[in-house]
C-alpha cells in the first residue's frame, strides 16, 4: 500500500504537469479537445491525490509500522477516532491532508464548472494545477509520507524493517477536537486557493466584468465559514488542553490562521463595492492575492521554524521550498497585475462620505492594520534579531495593547457600516438609524460605570456591544414591520420572510451579531481570577462563588494512557454543583505527559480546575483554578457567525408573499399590467441589497 | 497474566518517575504583584509562552523563575528593578512585549504608522473619487434617442411585475 501510495502521487504530480502544460496550450489554442484533456488531467490529479491519502489512511487503520510515518505518529493502543487525527499529526500526513482537501476543492470548481465560462476555467485549471503540483512536489518527493523504515542489509541492500509498536500520537493531540480542527482549518487555507485562482485567471485572461466575482463569492464564503470555524475550534482546543486557563495566546501559529481571516473578511466586505458598482477591482484583486499568500505564509510559519511555537511541527527543511513558492507566487501575481492593470481600471466615483462605499474602505482599512499589527508583531523577533542581534519576545501583552483599540474601532464599524445607504446617507436616516442605539448604548456604558465598572476597554466594549446589537434589531425590525403590515402576518414570521428574501444580507447580520457575542466573551477576561493551592484530601479551596472540595485522587490505567486524577466536589452556596475530575495523563508508548483540565462552564462564567501535579514538599496534589466569566459567549458566537454565514449561502427565497397580498385584494377580472403599490415595498427591501 | 502485570507495574513506575519529576516544577505566586509582573514576562524554556500561563508538561524553567520572581517582590524591590533583573539573567527575551526603545521601538510604531499611511490613503482614495463625482456631467454624456428608446424598453421589461 506504501508503493501504491507513492505511486500515485507520482502519477498525480505527472498529471498536474500536463493539466497545466495542456492548460496553457488550450489557452493559446483555444482547441475544444485540449481544453477538454486539461481539465480531465486536472480531475485525474484530484483522484489520484484521493487514492494517496486513502493509502496513508489505510496504513494508520492496519498498523503498519514499517512506514517511518505511521511508525512516529501512532501506535496499537490508540483508539481508531484519533487514528483520523494521527494522520495529519506530523509533517508528511498534514501537507498530503492539505492536497486532498485542497483537491476536493478544485475537483468540485472543475466539475461544476464543465462546459461553462470557456475563456475563464482554462486559466483555473492551469492556476489550481500549479498550485496542486508544488505540494505534490513536497508530498511525492521532499516529505513523503510513505517513507519505509530500513536498515542497512546484506551487500549494500536496504532491508525493511518493521517496529512491533508505534511511538503514539502527541498527547495534545489526543483530544477529539484535534479529529475536525485540522479538517476545518486547512478548508479554510485551501478553500481561498479558489477565489485566488479565479483573480488570477480573470486578470491574465482579461475575463469581462465582474463575473469572477460572483462565480466565486460562495466559494469565497465557504473557505471564510470554515477559517472562522477553524480558530473557533483551535481556540477552543487550547483552552480545553493546553490548561493555561485561556483561549487565545497570540501564538505565531494562531496568528497564522488570523491573517488570512482578516483579510479575506475585508475582501467580503469590499467585494460588495465592486458588484455594486464596479469600484476598488484593483484593490480587490490584491486583496485575494494577499489572503491567499498568506494562507501559504501561515503554513509556512508552522512547518519551518522560523519563529517558535508551542504548536508548530518539528523544524524541517522545506522552508526555502515555501519561501521559493511564495515569491514565485508574488511575483506571478506582479505581472499579471502589470500587464494586464488597464483592464482592471474602474471609473470610481463616491457621490458621499456618509455612504456604505466610504464604510468599506475604513473597513478595510481596520482589517487590513490589524493583518499587518498581527504579522509584524508575530516577525519581530525575526527583524529584531537580525538588525540589532539580541532576540527579544512579542508576547500577549503587546498584541492585546496593539489589537484592542483596532478591535473596538472594527467592533463599531460593524453596527455603523451596514445601515449606511449606498451613495448617499441623509442627516434623517442617520439619526432615524443611530440615534436609540447610540443613546441606549451610552446609558448602558453609564449603567455600568454606576455599578463599578473601571476598565475602559471594557466600558467601551459594553457601549459598542450594546449600540451595534441595536442597529441589527432594528434593522430586522423595521424591515419585519412592513411585511407584516402588508402580509398581515406577525412579526416573527415576517423576520423569516424578511431574511430569506435577502439572505446575503440578513445572514451578514447575523454574522456580524455573532461577533458581538464573541467581543462579550472576550471582554469577560479582564476579570478573570485564578487561584493555585496544595489540596490534599479534604482540603477546600473558594474562588468567586466557589468552594471547591478534594475528594479522593487516584491512578487509573485506560487502553492508551494512564491517568492520574483528582476528584473536586464543587458547590455553591452550601449546594453541591457537580464533581469535576481535573487529570493528567502518561502515555506509555511516547513517554510523555498531558493534562486534560476540568471545566464546569455557565453563560455567566467558567470554573476551569486544573490537576498540576504534586507538591515538592508535601506531595499532596496541586490544584489550580481560574474562574474565567463570559467565555462561553466567545464559543456561542463562533456558533452565531457560521449560522449566519450558512444563511448567507442559502438563495434568496422569491417575494412571492407580498405579491399574494395585493391580488387578494384585487377584484375577479384581469390583472393590471402594473402593480404599482409593490414598488416602495420592493425598493425598501432590497434597496441595501447584500451584505455578508 | 504475569506479562500484563509486569507491564502495569512498569507504567506506573514509570509514572510514578515523571510526576515526581513534575513535582519539583510547580510553583504559584504569593501576591497579585508577582502575578502581575509574572504576566509581562516569558518562560524562557522556549515554549514561547507568558510566564504565568506556562503549563507545558515537562517544563524546567517556569518554576525557577516563579521562585525568583516572589523572592525579588518580596524583598520588596521595584517593579523596573525586578524586571531590569530578570532582562540580565535571561536577557531582553524574557520581556513579553519589546522594550519601546532604540529598533525596538519600531514594532510599537510599525501598527500606528500603518494606521496613519492607511488612512491618508483613504482620504486620498476618497478625495479623487469625490472630485470624479463632482466633476461628472450632471446629465451624462450624450445619448441618441434610440439608444435611450432601447434603455427604457429594457427597465420596463426587466422591471414588469
Amino acid at each position: 500500500m506504501d508503493l501504491f501510495g507513492s505511486f500515485t502521487l507520482l502519477l498525480a504530480f505527472l498529471c498536474a504537469l500536463y493539466a497545466i502544460g495542456g492548460g496553457i496550450a488550450a489557452i493559446r489554442t483555444r482547441r475544444p479537445l485540449l481544453i477538454k484533456s486539461a481539465r480531465n488531467a486536472g480531475f485525474a490529479v484530484c483522484v489520484l491525490i484521493w487514492l494517496a491519502f486513502g493509502s496513508l489512511a489505510y496504513l494508520f487503520f492496519t498498523d503498519n509500522f514499517s512506514i517511518s510515518y505511521v511508525a512516529e505518529h501512532s501506535n496499537r493502543t490508540l483508539p481508531v477516532y484519533l487514528k483520523f487525527a494521527a494522520i495529519w499529526s506530523g509533517q508528511e500526513g498534514s501537507l498530503l491532508f492539505w492536497s486532498f482537501i485542497l483537491s476536493i476543492y478544485v475537483f468540485s470548481v472543475l466539475f461544476a464548472y464543465r462546459g461553462k465560462h470557456p475563456e475563464l476555467m482554462p486559466y483555473v485549471g492551469v492556476v489550481t494545477a500549479g498550485v496542486q503540483l508544488f505540494f505534490l512536489v513536497l508530498n511525492a518527493i521532499v516529505v513523503s509520507p510513505f517513507t519505509v523504515l530500513g536498515a542497512p542489509g546484506a551487500g549494500g541492500a536496504l532491508d525493511l524493517v518493521a517496529r512491533a509498536d508505534g511511538r503514539g500520537l502527541n498527547p495534545l493531540l489526543q483530544y477529539t477536537e484535534m479529529v475536525i480542527h485540522p479538517p476545518m482549518l486547512y478548508s479554510g487555507y485551501t478553500g481561498f486557493t479558489i477565489p485566488f485562482a479565479f483573480a488570477l485567471a480573470a486578470l491574465l485572461g482579461r475575463y469581462p466584468g465582474e463575473k469572477w466575482i460572483h462565480l466565486t463569492r460562495r466559494w469565497t464564503m465557504i473557505a471564510w465559514c470554515f477559517q472562522s470555524i477553524g480558530v473557533l475550534l483551535g481556540a477552543h482546543w487550547a483552552y480545553a488542553v493546553l490548561g493555561w486557563g485561556g483561549y487565545w495566546a497570540w501564538d505565531p501559529v494562531e496568528n497564522a490562521s488570523l491573517m488570512p481571516w482578516l483579510t479575506g473578511t475585508a475582501f467580503l466586505h469590499s467585494v460588495m463595492m465592486q458588484e455594486k458598482r464596479g469600484m476598488m477591482r484593483v484593490w480587490n484583486v490584491w486583496l485575494v492575492f494577499a489572503t491567499f499568500l498568506l494562507t501559504i505564509f501561515g503554513t509556512t510559519l508552522t512547518r519551518t521554524g522560523l519563529v517558535s511555537s508551542v504548536h508548530a511541527f518539528a523544524q524541517s527543511t522545506i522552508g526555502p521550498w515555501f519561501f521559493s513558492f511564495l515569491a514565485l507566487v508574488l511575483v506571478v501575481c506582479f505581472a499579471a497585475y502589470w500587464r494586464n492593470r488597464d483592464y482592471l481600471r474602474s471609473d470610481n466615483q463616491l457621490d458621499s462620505l456618509a455612504s456604505r462605499e466610504s464604510s468599506f474602505l475604513f473597513n478595510n482599512l481596520i482589517l487590513l492594520v490589524a493583518c499587518v499589527a498581527v504579522l509584524s508583531g508575530t516577525l519581530f523577533p525575526v527583524l529584531s534579531e537580525w538588525a540589532t542581534g539580541t532576540q527579544i519576545s512579542v508576547g500577549a501583552p503587546f498584541f492585546n495593547k496593539v489589537n484592542l483599540p483596532i478591535g473596538l474601532f472594527l467592533l463599531f464599524l460593524t453596527g455603523v457600516g451596514p445601515l449606511l445607504a449606498w451613495r448617499k446617507t441623509s442627516m434623517d436616516s442617520l439619526k432615524r438609524n443611530f440615534g436609540w442605539p447610540a443613546l441606549l448604548g451610552l446609558v448602558a456604558g453609564g449603567v455600568g460605570v454606576a455599578l463599578g465598572l473601571r476598565n475602559f476597554y471594557v466600558t467601551v466594549c459594553l457601549i459598542l456591544c450594546v449600540f451595534v446589537t441595536l442597529t441589527i434589531l432594528l434593522e430586522f425590525y423595521r424591515g419585519a414591520r412592513v411585511i407584516s403590515a402588508r402580509t398581515r402576518s406577525n412579526i416573527l414570521s415576517s423576520v423569516g420572510q424578511l431574511t430569506m428574501r435577502n439572505t446575503r444580507r440578513y445572514g451578514g447580520y447575523v454574522v456580524h451579531f455573532g461577533i458581538v457575542l464573541i467581543f462579550v466573551g472576550i471582554s469577560g477576561a479582564a476579570f478573570n481570577q485564578d487561584k493555585q493551592m496544595d489540596m490534599p484530601a479534604g482540603a477546600q479551596m473558594d474562588i468567586g462563588p466557589y468552594r471547591l472540595t478534594h475528594q479522593t485522587f487516584d491512578t487509573t490505567p485506560a487502553t492508551n494512557y494512564t491517568s492520574e486524577r483528582a476528584t473536586i466536589a464543587v458547590d455553591r452556596d452550601g449546594q453541591q454543583l457537580i464533581m469535576l475530575y481535573p487529570e493528567r495523563r502518561f502515555y506509555p508508548s511516547n513517554e510523555e505527559s498531558g493534562t486534560m483540565v476540568a471545566i464546569y462552564s455557565t453563560v455567566k462564567e467558567d470554573l476551569y480546575v486544573v490537576y498540576a501535579g504534586r507538591s515538592p514538599e508535601t506531595q499532596a496534589p496541586v490544584i489550580h483554578a481560574y474562574l474565567n466569566p463570559l467565555v462561553k459567549w466567545v464559543w456561542l458566537g463562533g456558533v452565531v457567525v457560521v449560522l449566519g454565514t450558512i444563511l448567507a449561502l442559502v438563495p434568496n427565497r422569491q417575494p412571492v408573499l407580498a405579491l399574494r397580498a395585493v391580488t387578494e385584494t384585487v377584484p375577479a377580472g384581469p390583472l393590471p399590467a402594473r402593480l404599482p403599490m409593490e414598488r416602495p415595498l420592493e425598493r425598501n427591501l432590497e434597496r441595501e441589497d447584500g451584505h455578508g | 497474566m504475569v506479562r500484563v502485570i509486569v507491564r502495569q507495574r512498569l507504567v506506573a513506575a514509570a509514572l510514578a518517575g515523571v510526576l515526581t519529576l513534575l513535582a519539583g516544577l510547580l510553583y504559584a505566586q504569593s501576591t497579585e504583584r508577582a502575578k502581575q509582573l509574572g504576566a509581562g514576562m516569558m518562560c524562557m524554556c522556549s515554549c514561547a509562552q507568558i510566564l504565568t500561563a506556562c503549563n507545558h508538561v515537562g517544563c524546567t524553567v517556569s518554576a525557577t523563575m516563579l521562585q525568583q520572581l516572589d523572592q525579588r517582590v518580596a524583598a520588596n524591590n521595584s517593579d523596573d528593578l525586578i524586571l531590569q533583573s530578570f532582562v540580565q539573567e535571561y536577557g531582553t527575551k524574557v520581556l513579553a512585549s519589546p522594550p519601546a526603545q532604540g529598533f525596538n521601538l519600531l514594532a510599537w510604531i510599525i501598527p500606528g504608522l500603518a494606521f496613519g499611511l492607511g488612512l491618508a490613503v483613504v482620504v486620498m482614495v476618497i478625495r479623487q473619487w469625490r472630485r470624479r463625482f463632482e466633476l461628472a456631467p450632471a446629465g451624462g454624456p450624450p445619448i441618441s434617442s434610440d439608444v435611450l428608446e432601447r434603455a427604457r424598453e429594457q427597465a420596463d421589461r426587466e422591471t414588469e411585475e
